[in-house]
């Protein structure tokens, strides 16, 4: 059991390390953007076309596929001072419960992202500037979420069997 | 049952899965999802999840919280924070508690190119924790002092608080902004006149540093100019409406850039580090606000900020008692809640109380901005404190905490004197019309 959980844990944190490199690409590219929108607009009077839709858009590529390794690395802001103080069986139970808690909201808003996507490219919707469909980018939120989901089942099964060989 | 009834439970449910440490933004977006569903309907609630999630995550106007971040990430990679607690040393350093004036004041400085208080306190505390302890300063000050003087990274711009704040209440970002800036100087003031105080009645906390001599004070200097470059492009960029928020924090990121690629101290490594420390404050700071934004459409719906504005409003009380009773709940909830998640929990409840009562609604941000900086520096939820800890592994929390109390007493002074004088918060964005 915990040879196979391993496996699976290398292989969530790898996908989610990964996800992490595009966001970051996605982060340097906008700064580049924005850069060049502002040398474009202030000396050649010439902004990008668009810069602030494809800012927004690189924005969503920014967070939505950097949440996974914010996870895996318990990055997320989360309260700590009163369930270190309860017994460790208190604490596993409590921690499962909110992981998966954790799981159904991301399992909802992949299967929500996902419709809303759908619903986007059936009506056909595109940015003003530059033409580019939205749904691309709410189906990436709906593919990050499933990732976050992974990542946090890891964690809660790594949670559940601490402590056993 | 009646929707403020759902309303305030779901408020105690929120608290509670807080308490049992589901991640802040992953616990509002939930609650405000159960919430809205069972005040509208299930469709309507996953509906109105998948839409906040996709339109924060893609608005424009917060993309400004990316670049400032990276600009402070960029800005401590590139060796700005060691040149700039290097300067303020040398000025200062053969005081009594000298060295950590300079962290104060160092902190004051990093704070004009840093708008988070845990990047500020962590890369101040990397430069300034080491020093102190080399002239054997006692733990709780040396730590106590970064984690307070890190604070100023939100109250003196840049500011993601402000910036937070600005987005969620419909105010100029630039007016915040600019408003932060004298209190800002004034809590720095008020910080080294507790180090001086504190070092004043026990001498033996903070041994008195090497005197240096005027060519190293010059020379000590120099490493400022950077950083009033950066901090003059950014925030007169932003005056003269040259840049837009998210483009004043792109420039300010290439600036920082550039001077770490010209003085050769910005590694790639130092660089990718800097990426992802990014990412990772970015995205935690993004997925509160988004879930914010899912609990404040159930709070929307549950009526809950409305009533109890009216409520509030009709008290027989002067609306500065109201105002002091609404920062005693802001003091006692940053005890035990994240700054950011408190901030977006309560501004839209106490926002619609604080503009019928008449009360300035930048001055209102800078207190919020305040109350946050006592929220990251409380036990037992003190943010900065853990990113002290962090560095100064071999210092138990408690004396990180017992260092901190004097500069909370700093702080509440400061609350008081914008209360008294608001004006000092008032003036500058009152002479700006961006």
């Amino acid at each position: 059991m915990s040879g196979k959980i391993d496996k699976f844990e290398k292989f969530v944190n790898s996908l989610s390390n990964w996800l992490n490199w595009v966001a970051g690409t996605a982060l340097v590219a906008m700064l580049a953007l924005i850069v060049a929108d502002i040398i474009g607009a202030k000396l050649f009077k010439w902004p990008i076309p668009g810069g602030i839709e494809v800012v927004g858009f690189l924005c969503v590529v920014v967070i939505a596929f950097a949440i996974a390794q914010t996870q895996t690395i318990h990055g997320h802001i989360e309260v700590e001072f009163l369930v270190t103080r309860l017994p460790q069986t208190a604490r596993k139970v409590i921690a499962a419960i909110i992981y998966c808690l954790g799981m159904a909201l991301f399992a909802l808003l992949a299967w929500r992202s996902y419709d809303f996507g759908r619903v986007l490219q059936v009506s056909g919707e595109v940015s003003m500037t530059q033409r580019i469909p939205f749904y691309s980018f709410v189906y990436s939120i709906a593919f990050c979420c499933i990732v976050v989901f992974l990542v946090l089942l890891v964690q809660c099964l790594r949670e559940v069997t601490k402590g056993k060989k | 049952m009646s929707p403020v009834v759902i309303g305030i439970i779901g408020i105690v449910a929120l608290v509670v899965v807080f308490l049992l440490r589901m991640p802040v933004g992953f616990a509002m977006a939930f609650v405000g999802l159960v919430g809205f569903s069972l005040l509208v309907s299930p469709e309507a609630g996953l509906n109105i999840l998948a839409r906040d999630v996709f339109q924060t995550f893609s608005s424009y106007s917060l993309t400004v919280i990316p670049m400032f971040v990276f600009m402070g990430c960029i800005a401590s990679a590139s060796g700005i924070s060691r040149r700039l607690y290097e300067a303020s040393y040398s000025l200062l350093g053969r005081l009594r508690g000298g060295l950590a004036i300079a962290t104060v004041a160092a902190c004051a400085g990093f704070a004009a190119i840093c708008g988070s208080t845990n990047a500020t306190a962590a890369a101040m505390g990397k430069v300034s924790l080491p020093e102190m302890k080399r002239y054997h300063y006692d733990d709780s000050l040396a730590a106590g002092s970064v984690a307070a003087a890190g604070t100023l990274g939100i109250l003196i711009p840049p500011s993601t608080i402000f910036i937070v704040y600005g987005i969620m209440t419909e105010q100029s970002i630039g007016k915040l902004f600019i408003a932060g800036v004298f209190p800002g100087l004034i809590l720095a003031g008020l910080f080294i006149i507790t180090v001086s105080l504190v070092c004043w009645r026990n001498p033996s906390l903070a041994p008195a540093g090497t005197p240096t001599g005027w060519k190293e004070k010059i020379e000590g200097l120099a490493g400022v100019i950077e950083t009033l470059v950066l901090f003059a492009l950014v925030i007169i960029g932003l005056f003269l409406g040259w840049f837009s928020p998210t483009q004043a924090g792109g420039a300010g990121t290439a600036g920082a850039l550039l001077i770490g690629l010209v003085r050769g101290q910005l590694s790639w490594q130092g660089f990718l580090s800097a990426v992802k420390d990014s990412l990772r404050i970015t995205c935690m700071v993004m997925v509160i606000v988004a879930g914010a934004i899912v609990f404040g459409h159930f709070m929307a719906v549950a009526k809950i900020p409305l009533i109890l504005a009216d409520w509030v409003v009709s008290l027989p009380l002067p609306s500065m008692a109201i105002m002091g009773v609404i920062i005693i709940i802001y003091i006692i909830g940053g005890c035990f809640m994240d700054s950011l998640a408190m901030i977006t929990l309560t501004v839209p409840i106490f926002y619609p109380v604080v503009v019928a009562l008449g009360f300035d609604p930048i001055w209102f941000g800078v207190i919020i901005v305040l109350v946050t900086e006592m929220g990251v520096i409380t036990p037992p939820v003190g943010v900065n404190v853990y990113v002290i800890k962090g560095i100064a592994e071999d210092v138990p929390l408690e004396t990180i905490f017992k260092g901190i109390f004097p500069f909370l007493a700093a702080l509440i002074v400061m609350v008081a004197i914008l209360m008294l004088f608001p004006q000092i918060a008032t003036f500058l964005p009152s002479l700006t019309t961006y």
